[in-house]
């Protein structure tokens, strides 16, 4: 009997140690979330149905989408009060998406300061200081690689590879490789100037609310057919399949790029990753 | 008193095993595994990837490299001992033509391999394909063969049309399942699982290897997969002149670094297939626009059923392009020069084409002969000479078959 109320005692301290802790789970205050970034490619605001010669841009050209491979970097969350959570100096600063590969549609991010969020704003590609040789070692990454004597001692990445095909004044169904990165200006006699492409774009509609211990899933499109309309009218048969060394096709391309062309498309509070 | 009995039976149970370990430390018994092959140590390659390929259930070491290494020069590998029909890895990936056959080769005409002589193939089964050099392979993610037939996200077990068994040690993901399927298929070794275990079981040569590698002596189909594909991967070309120069200890000449900028110029654009990394090569399946009619049944459309995929093969890495002819997957072409007309003025449309060959209609990139030799200069820079030879890499001094 010694040993029974032993054995109770023992459970009636394990229970108060249990409940102990229990209560400080309980007042415990998180004050970090989680997000979540997927990305999706849209034509017409639908899902892009690939390798098909059905879509028709700004200046008429019919074409068809193979592939899309793209970086954004330097997310930035804007808080009400003033605050903002940029990635900009985290080890994974950018991160890359494929239309080939699902694993990269999504964007797991820990550890966000909880509050109110009025915005987000972002940078298409990579900015040219970060955008250096060997940034990335292991493929897909690696396999965007800009040439070095295409964007000076840097080289760096490609900000974009949208491969696809459109048919020509001929009715040739010709390759197009919309190539986005750092450009040059062969204006000059003596050596070219490299310009650095890259843009930051804000994304409109994007407040949220990330509460502690919370999480927050927000999807982003890429409307394909903004590259090619707004402010200018895109034509595959002036620029041709290749671009990386037209430096005005690729303005015109990341000029269109700033408007409308990646847009929120939900924001949703979901379990905790 | 029931409550009393299991508490005082739980504590009775509790301090008979803890009695019984601490005997087991005070008597001195072995308690760790006595087993503990030396881990390898895969060079740090500035510029390389970091990320290696090799599977959880075959880690690297030491000793299985060795092992691999004798078991990949042996020519009964496939279970034959007569001088007649001795074949192996080695046979038709040859360290001085960069592990692969080469278009001299002494037995295959055009660099083209037959698999062992037998009753329905008595000149030897044809390879479907020309043979891919097994260099750099543990950098590479995106499947093998020319078709990425044999990768990580393939849940097949074993090849029947081949002869590996459906067992879960067979799976078809990897190096390891490359080794198996060489062993027994027709147009290769041509061998047999049992007669290949019984006979390097039965090579003396082979017992303190295979205990040194896995703990004891026993040779099974497994090991012998897991060792050789151990040694292949430690097979890595970093040290070409092309490297070399990344690294600043070499210097490309006027034309090798003219050839170079041609090779990474989006005119010529050799870079966004082959030039995505140090390894020369994306690792990834292109229809490069040689061909408008499609027959082989072994393309990458027969691994994906995905359209645009009929035609099209993986994009070989070109470290030791040199010396790795006959070219493509066929092997149709048996120079440099004539796969540099090829992409210059020989493409052909069709509709499965990658859109990456976007100068197709055009026939090609439309190279000038000065360019063409520049071209072929900076190519010539990408073999690694010091491969070709390294010893780590050559058959065992002692290996006589």
């Amino acid at each position: 009997m010694i040993a029974l109320k032993k054995n109770c005692m023992l459970t009636a301290m394990a229970v108060l140690v249990m409940t102990l802790f229990t209560g400080c789970d309980d007042d415990e205050v998180t004050s970090e979330g989680s997000m979540v970034f997927r990305f999706e490619h849209k034509i017409g605001g639908s899902s892009i149905a690939f390798d098909q010669m059905k879509f028709e841009n700004a200046a008429g050209n019919v074409y068809e989408v193979s592939e899309i491979q793209w970086f954004i970097s330097d997310l930035t969350l804007h808080r009400d009060d003033g605050m903002s959570f940029c990635l900009c100096d985290e080890e994974e600063f950018a991160h890359y998406v494929d239309t080939d590969l699902e694993e990269t549609h999504q964007w797991e991010l820990a550890n966000i300061p909880a509050g109110n969020y009025r915005s987000i704003t972002a940078t298409f590609g990579i900015k040219g200081e970060k955008n250096t040789p060997n940034l990335f070692l292991n493929p897909p990454e690696s396999d965007m690689i800009w040439p070095y004597h295409m964007g000076g001692d840097q080289g760096g990445y490609h900000y974009m590879k949208l491969n696809g095909f459109w048919r020509d004044l001929e009715g040739k169904r010709q390759p197009f490789n919309f190539h986005l990165g750092v450009g040059q200006d062969k204006d000059q006699n003596e050596d070219p100037v490299f310009v650095q492409n890259w843009f930051e774009f804000e994304l409109e509609n994007s407040s949220f609310t990330l509460s502690g211990g919370e999480a927050v899933a927000i999807t982003i499109d890429m409307n394909v057919e903004n590259w090619f309309r707004d402010p200018h009218i895109y034509d595959h048969n002036q620029y041709g399949g290749m671009i990386m060394s037209s430096q005005e096709a690729m303005a015109k391309g990341c000029e269109n790029g700033k408007q409308g062309v990646f847009t929120i498309n939900s924001i949703q509070n979901q379990t905790p990753l | 008193m029931k409550y009393q009995k299991a508490v005082f039976g739980t504590f009775s149970v509790l301090l008979w095993v803890s009695a019984f370990i601490y005997s087991c430390k005070d008597d001195g018994e072995v308690i760790e595994p006595e087993f503990k092959p030396t881990p390898y140590v895969f060079p740090q390659i500035p510029e390389f990837p970091t990320i290696l390929n090799i599977p959880e259930d075959n880690p690297t070491t030491e000793e299985g490299v060795n092992l691999g290494r004798y078991l990949f020069y042996d020519g009964r590998l496939s279970g034959r001992t007569h001088h007649d029909s001795l074949m192996s890895c080695a046979t038709c990936h040859i360290q001085a033509k960069g592990f692969e056959a080469g278009i001299d080769h002494p037995k295959f005409q055009n660099g083209h391999p037959v698999g062992i002589p037998d009753q329905e193939y008595p000149n030897g089964k044809p390879t479907p394909h020309a043979v891919m050099p097994v260099v750099n392979l543990v950098f590479n993610h995106n499947g093998y063969f020319w078709n990425g037939l044999i990768n990580n996200n393939n849940t097949q077990l074993g090849s029947t049309d081949y002869g590996v068994p459906a067992l879960p040690q067979y799976h078809m993901k990897n190096i390891e399942s490359v080794v198996w399927m060489a062993i027994v298929a027709q147009h290769e070794l041509n061998g047999d699982i049992d007669k290949t275990v019984e006979t390097i079981a039965s090579i003396p040569l082979y017992k303190p290897l295979f205990e040194a590698a896995f703990g004891d002596e026993e040779v099974t189909y497994d090991r012998i997969g897991k060792a050789i594909a151990q040694f292949v991967r430690t097979i890595i070309a970093y040290r070409s002149k092309f490297h070399k120069s990344l690294r600043g200890e070499a210097s490309l000449t006027e034309a090798e670094m003219r050839g170079f900028d041609l090779f990474f110029s989006e005119e010529a654009d050799c870079f966004h297939c082959h030039g995505g990394s140090s390894l020369m090569t994306t690792n990834l399946f292109y229809n490069n626009a040689k061909d408008t009619v499609f027959t082989d049944p072994s393309d990458r459309f027969a691994v994906t059923g995905d359209p645009t995929d009929v035609g099209a093969y993986k994009a070989p890495s070109l470290i030791n392009a040199e010396i790795t002819a006959p070219y493509m997957h066929d092997g149709r072409f048996k120079t440099l020069e004539e796969v540099i007309d090829f992409y210059s003025e020989g493409l052909v449309y069709s509709d499965p084409v990658h859109p990456l060959m976007k100068q197709v209609h055009s026939g090609g990139v439309q190279l000038t002969e000065a360019e063409k030799e520049d071209l072929i200069a900076f190519l010539e820079t990408l073999t690694d000479h010091e491969l070709l030879t390294d010893p780590q890499y050559a058959r065992p001094a002692d290996l006589n078959f």
